[in-house]
């Protein structure tokens, strides 16, 4: 029942993976639009993947809880 | 030693000879009889294969005397084991990390007492580097935070300096501290802190609570909880990337058993290096952020 659980709780990790890549494609559309402009939307990009990320990260620590008997 | 065992030996003992034998008689060639890009190109393949089939041979090796794999069996915990140290229950990565300060600490003493008295006008050499590093993160963290504070760049720098530090104890095996939530919680706990303090330093007291107010009264709850969600976020952030490294590099060396030689400091290059690395920018980014958006 709880590997169940921590499979549903990755799910978070399907909408995380495609909008992370969403975010990398319009990031690279930007950098072949204003190549000059680069470093700066690669910190914001960066910073954009964390908090995106972090959705994901979240779904993987709830299904460690799950999974390990703390 | 069975016969299967023998035979992969053989193989790939011959295979490495060949391909060594290979590479040499086309370095010996005379320059014309081969076209130069085929040369390079050959030159590559046979370093390849010598690269492979070596790595093969060791590995076979390696499952011969081990006795091969085992199957996996890949055991961790959301927390450290604990230790005793005089009487006290200490977890294993306090003890980590006070072993990464010590060595932190020794390190910065010996730039300071030998190093630093030996700096000229002209940076050389060693000077260079460190010169160039104190810029940097002076440089980024007052970029960040427009000029707030001259002492924000130093604690970012041992920052930056402690968790790289906790990633490289990964590459002698040991656990590193950030895969502990108590350790990524108070560093978190930090950033909270300083989020208040140069909030209130910069606006008063009544300024911050404006500032939490500012739309409208009613949503205060909701930005104070979003405050109380940034050294959470922060934590349950880094625990989570730095945990995962590890566990997969330990479902690595657990199923490829006698032939991980070699492949986990390949995979470990990503997973023990990089990621810490890209970890670390992305929790300063984030610190630095969000204490800019509490002093605007």
């Amino acid at each position: 029942m709880n590997a169940i659980g921590a499979a549903l709780a990755l799910l978070p990790a399907l909408g995380a993976g495609t909008m992370m890549g969403f975010a990398t494609a319009k990031a690279v559309e930007a950098t072949a639009r204003q190549p000059e402009a680069s470093g700066k939307i690669n910190s914001i990009l960066l910073l954009g993947l964390a908090l995106a990320e972090s959705t994901a990260i979240y779904a993987f620590v709830i299904a460690l809880i799950l999974t390990t008997k703390v | 030693m069975s016969t299967a065992s023998i035979i992969k030996l053989t193989v790939s003992a011959v295979a490495a000879v060949s391909f060594f034998i290979a590479k040499n008689v086309l370095k010996h060639k005379p320059e014309d009889s081969v076209n130069p890009k085929k040369r390079k190109k050959l030159n590559r393949l046979f370093f390849f294969g010598l690269i492979l089939s070596v790595w093969y041979f060791i590995a076979c090796v390696v499952n011969e005397i081990t006795g091969g794999m085992k199957g996996i069996n890949v055991e961790f915990e959301m927390f450290a084991d604990r230790v005793d140290i005089f009487g006290l229950s200490v977890s294993k990565s306090t003890v980590t990390t006070w072993y990464i300060i010590a060595v932190i600490f020794i390190l910065s003493l010996i730039f300071r007492l030998f190093i630093f008295p030996k700096f000229k006008e002209s940076p050389k050499g060693i000077q260079n580097v460190i010169e160039i590093l104190v810029e940097a993160a002076d440089n980024f963290t007052s970029t960040q935070t427009h000029n707030l504070s001259p002492v924000l760049g130093e604690y970012i720098f041992s920052l930056a300096l402690l968790m790289i530090g906790c990633a490289t104890v990964e590459l002698f095996s040991v656990r590193p501290p950030t895969s502990d939530l108590v350790f990524t919680f108070s560093l978190g706990l930090l950033t909270f802190i300083l989020i208040n303090y140069y909030g209130i330093k910069k606006k008063g007291f009544f300024g911050r609570v404006k500032a939490l107010a500012s739309p409208n009264p009613i949503i205060m709850p909701m930005k104070m909880l979003s405050d109380i969600a940034v050294p959470v976020s922060l934590a349950c952030r880094l625990f989570g990337n730095m945990l995962g490294g590890m566990i997969v590099m330990d479902l690595l060396k657990g199923s490829l058993g006698g032939y991980a030689v070699g492949m986990t400091s390949l995979a470990g290059l990503y997973f023990n290096l990089f990621h810490p690395l890209i970890q670390t920018y992305i929790f300063i980014i984030l610190t630095l952020t969000f204490i800019n958006e509490a002093t605007e």
